[in-house]
């Protein structure tokens, strides 16, 4: 909200500057967000007075004038404008003038006639809203006065939260500045002159949902001539941020600023047979709001309508057709109180929130409604003229007196961690505005209140009674009278201290493994990024990754990890409109940016959550990708390049799984072809115990590389599930004592036919290796003369030991025999040695 | 042949063979000196053969000197040896200089992720206060993101949060961490000291301070004599630990879930508190939303609010992670350019 500390000085007296009254309204919760200077974009406009007025020579539209601004000698100035005269005083942008908008003024010439400046409108300042006449000054304005020093001004800018409606108007922050300096609150003087007949000769209310319409105050006014309001009406409304319309709407207008009771004027004439009715909107009903829309009102919008249809959508913006107009002179006045909620509802219904729904919304004090009628008929007398009907009309005449609430201040000290004595609390309640005394009788203690209410008995401690303000309607529990106490007293004298009560039972992070992964993975060379969990429902389309119930061995003790997409129902664009399954969609498009900042080594990954929905109910499950392009080596002056490949993604996955404390992972190929590769996809698994790991390693498509428009030529893409992303502990390692007698080696050349994969030929020697066998590698893969084109050479170093003795050289044949003739009798391998 | 030619022939042999050793050219000369002069067909045997023809009573003398000579050769050889080595050592030493100025060989290394590097820190910096991690759902259902928050639907409240809902009926991507406050009070039982981080989402448009998805740190902390003291001497802790020693300031919040509600406040760290643009000119910067747990929050968490009093706070980690690197623009984080997140080494 926009304050304009003028127009603040009429309700409160402050002494402060205004960055100290703005550091003083934060601290007690009215955060001021900015300073504003108004009028800092006047530069060189100052007060003149006409000398002469006279018509241009060339041009019949313009006028020559010569004006005094008080030193040397008189400027020529063409003007425009038809409202002026000699005598008056006038704004004068002298040559070298920005005006607002960074609009410079020049010496210039017009028609033939020099002109040494410009005289300015209100709305070339943007004080007022009138852009034909020039903005004639009072009388008393002093000649060559900068006009920023008469009428500038300082505008904070208060964030006032959701919960302090009543804050939302001067008179409610001048009441928070007269609680932080101690100053006195000054009300305006509100008093109407009645001329006229009864007000119910005039206006007729009917409120048919008086739960929707707690109170309709309606006054009237005959014989109002519109017209601008007074340039002093119009400087306010504008320095507060609202623009000028004619001197009735804006004495609504004014009011809304002043006190924060929206109120709403109509076209007396427009309101047939004088009578308001207030009820819902009947099915098919039309209205053409304010703003020239035509609106279909749909049946549970609160609406005022006269006999003949409706006039307004109550609380939220009036019609067209009752609006106030130049030929106006009848005016009905209303000022209710509508239900927060359903003004809310229908605020949103139709997108639009106007200033008075904003406030209707919060909740309005129930005597505004009176008073709100009353001021704006007097400022609607005293700048429209006119005369007021008797008496006003009010559906709910009886104002509730101020609610009690019980409180222990021993309670408040608690909750504070500081000590604030019952006297210290009653005086900082006084401050605002809420006065104490000691309970008289055992009183209940408002704990909580709506949606879950509770009271308790007061006990044995003191307990006082509030009196709270009508206005503040925020206050309804124990807690908020202790943040009340707080905030007055000042948050900055709480006490700083270090909890010294009991510690919860330790638990396993999360974060710890995860931690773990990413440093291993990053110490491997692969960066970590965080993607978006809102893609483009093309982009899963696109990159068909399989659903993993296809595969339920690989998915171990998982989970189901799978379902269907969750669709956002508002997304803010089609490109982030669904949740993801899968991560590797978005280490493409990560991929893709890069590519196109001339990155061709791109090796990624993410730890980040997939979704689903099953059954209408949402999924969410961790995952581990990373993707792999360009060169896994570059070139460098001791070392030439090398690209990354599938054997590079395999061994991170290995690496992954010696830091889980799992076995090796096995390896099952997955030849279904696009999106990946058919040659060179698989699955992986290492399945022992609650850290168990499954997924998918593959090559992409060149097809789905194309779709992607990446420059690539090959990708590499993992998605990896583990119940260690989501805290599992992984396997404690158990230590096995060192072999206290030597293990011997031997190699072994296996020549098998290329259709037997290596993990088939592992499986079978150690198979056949039984216990002897304590170690198995893979040194060389060899293909080419003197094989077969149908053949290749694995060679393999096995270690042969037991724990108990030292192998005799006939033990170490007979197992490297038993291997031997397992292979050959089972794939048909022969081998050499 | 007697004593003296004998002698005498020793000692010239010992020359000749010290001159020959200190001369040999490489090893293999050596080799050659050792078999000529001191195996046993070599020179020095072959002079003793004489030795027969002696008196005994000079054969020992004889012996000694035959002794001596072949010790001196084999010194002689010995130093000769120890020389050739040295000489072929330097040469190979001086032939395999390398240009030490030159790079090393490149290890690659990736990067870690700011987000989650800050999120990891801010957890650090709590576990020490005892604090553990829950994770919530990101798909949360409108109870859970509001309701139990004290936020009933139609709350005008309501509006600090701009909301994206899913097809899943009751269901929206939640709007913040606060709901795994009422999800840890479910579970558990006080003392309860809990930090939840994780990924938020709102229907914000997108520029340089402003995402539809984000990360978040919530904290709660709830037991017997939890108080607002309590709140500010760890925010205090904190903010030392990620900012340095530098003033702090406590002030009034809202929110629908504390009563009382704080927004936690550190001296700009770009300006030193003097004001500046990155302030607002006031010389200070909200890093964090907190406040004591309202009362039917607790109750909605299934723990009574007569007996049990907490506090909860809630961060933004792009927040803090601008800060602590000076990152001028939200949208680096979720755009993942490499030259962005090569510079966090
Ligand atoms: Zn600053």
């Amino acid at each position: 909200m926009r304050v304009p500390l003028t127009w603040l000085r009429e309700y409160v007296d402050v002494q402060l500057t205004p960055e100290q009254l703005a550091e003083r309204l934060t601290l007690l919760g009215m955060e001021v967000q900015g300073i504003e200077q108004w009028g800092a974009d006047w530069r060189s406009v100052v007060v003149g007075e006409l000398l002469t007025v006279e018509k241009h020579p060339y041009a019949d539209r313009l006028h020559v004038t010569t004006v005094n601004i008080g030193s040397g000698e008189p400027l020529h100035i063409v003007c425009g404008a038809h409202n002026i005269a000699p005598g008056q005083r006038v704004p004068v942008a002298l040559p070298g003038a920005v005006l607002p908008g960074d609009r410079r003024i020049e010496r210039t010439e017009k028609m033939g006639i020099a002109s040494e400046g410009m005289l300015c409108s209100g709305d070339e300042l943007h004080i007022t809203a009138d852009a034909e006449g020039i903005l004639i000054l009072p009388a008393e304005a002093p000649l060559g006065r900068q006009l920023s020093d008469l009428y500038g001004d300082t505008v904070l800018d208060v964030d006032v939260k959701p919960n302090r409606g009543d804050a939302l108007c001067l008179i409610g922050l001048a009441r928070e500045v007269a609680a932080a300096t101690g100053a006195a609150l000054r009300w305006p003087e509100i008093a109407v002159e009645e001329t006229g007949r009864p007000v119910g000769e005039r206006l007729r209310v009917d409120v048919r949902e008086p739960e929707l319409c707690t109170r309709f105050v309606g006054r009237w006014v005959s014989g109002a001539a519109i017209g601008p309001s007074p340039d002093w009406v119009q400087m306010r409304l504008q320095t507060a941020g609202m623009r000028p319309i004619n001197n009735v709407v804006d004495a609504s207008n004014y009011v809304m600023l002043e006190l924060g009771k929206p109120t709403h004027t109509f076209d007396g004439a427009a309101v047939h047979e004088g009578t308001i009715i207030v009820r819902r909107a009947v099915r098919g009903e039309r209205l053409e709001t304010l703003d020239h829309v035509k609106r279909e009102l749909t049946e549970d919008t609160l609406i005022i309508a006269d006999p003949q249809g409706p006039i307004g959508i109550a609380g939220v913006m009036g019609g067209a057709e009752s609006e106030i107009g130049d030929h106006t002179t009848e005016i009905a006045i209303e000022s209710a109180i509508f239900d927060p909620v359903s003004i809310r509802r229908t605020g949103h219904r139709y997108a639009l929130r106007s200033e008075a729904s904003l406030r209707f919304e919060k909740g309005q004090e129930f005597r505004l409604a009176r008073i709100g009628a009353d001021r704006v008929t007097q400022l609607t007398l005293a700048w429209a003229g006119g005369s007021v009907a008797k008496g006003r009309i009010d559906t709910a005449p009886a104002e509730p007196d101020p609610s009690r609430l019980a409180f222990r201040p021993r309670r408040v000290s608690k909750l504070l961690g500081a000590e604030v004595t019952a006297a210290e609390q009653r005086e900082l309640l006084r401050r605002v505005g809420i006065e104490t005394e000691e309970a008289a009788t055992a009183q209940q203690i408002q704990v909580a209140v709506d949606p879950k209410p509770l009271a308790v008995p007061a006990g044995e401690d003191q307990v006082l009674v509030a009196t709270v303000p009508t206005w503040r309607r925020d206050l309804a529990i124990e807690a908020d009278l202790a943040e009340e106490i707080a905030r007055v007293r000042g948050y900055e004298s709480t006490p700083a201290h270090l909890p010294d009560t009991l510690m919860p039972a330790y638990r396993p992070s999360s974060l710890r493994v995860r931690e773990m992964l990413r440093e291993t993975l990053a110490g491997a060379g692969l960066t970590e990024v965080v993607t978006h969990a809102l893609v483009s429902s093309l982009d899963e389309a696109r990159l068909v990754w399989p659903e993993d119930t296809s595969e339920p061995a690989m998915l171990g003790n998982l989970a189901a990890q799978s379902g269907d997409e969750i669709v956002v129902t508002n997304p803010l664009s089609a490109q982030h409109s669904v949740l993801r399954r899968h991560l590797a969609a978005s280490l493409l498009d990560v991929l893709s940016l890069n590519e196109r900042q001339g990155r061709g080594d791109v090796a990624v990954f993410e730890i980040g959550k997939g979704y689903a929905r099953v059954d209408d109910a949402p999924r969410e499950w961790t995952r581990l990708a990373f993707l792999m392009s360009g060169a896994a080596e570059p070139a460098s002056w001791n070392r030439t390049a090398r690209p990354y490949d599938l054997d590079d993604a395999k061994g991170i996955v290995e690496l992954l799984c010696q830091r889980l404390g799992l076995p090796a992972p096995s390896y099952v190929p997955d030849s279904r072809g696009f999106p990946f590769h058919p040659g060179r996809a698989l699955v992986a698994r290492a399945e022992e115990g609650p850290t168990a790991l499954s997924g998918r390693i593959a090559e992409m498509h060149p097809d789905l590389l194309a779709r992607w428009d990446l420059r690539a030529q090959r990708v590499i893409v993992a998605e990896l599930a583990s119940p260690a992303l989501d805290a599992a502990v992984p396997a404690r390692v158990r230590v096995e004592p060192m072999p206290r007698f030597p293990e011997v080696e031997r190699d072994l050349a296996v020549i098998v036919a290329e259709s037997h994969t290596a993990a088939e030929v592992e499986a079978t020697i150690r198979r056949h290796g039984g216990a002897l066998l304590r170690g198995l590698r893979l040194f060389d893969l060899y293909r080419g003369a003197p094989l077969a084109a149908t053949e290749k050479s694995l060679a393999y170093r096995l270690v042969l030991g037991a724990r108990d003795r030292t192998l005799t050289e006939a033990e170490v044949d007979a197992a490297v025999a038993g291997v031997r003739s397992g292979l050959e009798s089972e794939i048909g391998a022969h081998l050499r040695t | 042949m007697d004593f003296e030619s004998l002698s005498a022939d020793l000692r010239a042999l010992q020359q000749r063979a010290l001159d020959e050793a200190s001369a040999a050219p490489d090893p293999e000369s050596l080799e050659l000196l050792q078999i000529r002069y001191l195996s046993k067909k070599g020179e020095i045997t072959t002079v003793l053969r004489g030795i027969g023809a002696l008196p005994p009573g000079d054969r020992p003398r004889v012996g000694a000197i035959a002794n001596g000579v072949s010790e001196a050769v084999k010194a002689a050889l010995g130093r000769r040896e120890a020389e050739l080595h040295a000489e072929v050592q330097t040469l190979r030493l001086a032939s395999e200089r390398v240009d030490v100025t030159l790079p090393g060989r490149p290890r690659a290394r990736g990067t870690l992720h700011p987000i989650p590097e800050t999120a990891a820190c801010i957890a650090e910096v709590f576990g020490q206060f005892g604090f553990v991690v829950y994770e919530g759902p990101e798909v949360e259902d409108d109870l859970t993101n509001f309701q139990m928050l004290n936020i009933p639907p139609d709350h005008p409240a309501r509006d600090l949060w701009d909301t994206l809902y899913v097809d899943i009926p009751g269901h929206l991507l939640r709007t913040h961490t606060s709901p795994g406050q009422i999800r840890v009070m479910q579970s558990t039982r006080p003392p309860i000291r809990a930090l939840l981080p994780g990924r938020c989402f709102r229907y914000e448009a997108v520029d340089a301070s402003h995402g539809f998805e984000f990360f978040q740190v919530e904290g709660l902390m709830v037991d017997e004599g939890t108080s607002l003291a309590d709140l500010k001497g760890l925010l205090d802790e904190f903010a030392h630990a990620l900012f340095g020693p530098r003033k702090t300031r406590f002030r009034p919040g809202y929110y629908p879930f504390t009563e009382p509600s704080v927004a936690f406040d550190v001296e700009c760290l770009v300006c030193g508190g003097v004001g500046c643009p990155a302030c607002s000119r006031t010389g200070w910067m909200t890093i964090l939303g907190a406040g004591m747990v309202h009362p039917v929050v607790l109750q909605y968490g299934g723990i009574d609010p007569e007996r049990y009093q907490g506090f909860a706070f809630g961060m933004g980690v792009e927040r803090i992670a601008n800060l602590r690197h000076a990152v001028p623009d939200l949208r680096y984080y979720l755009e993942n350019d490499l030259r962005f997140l090569e510079q966090f080494r």
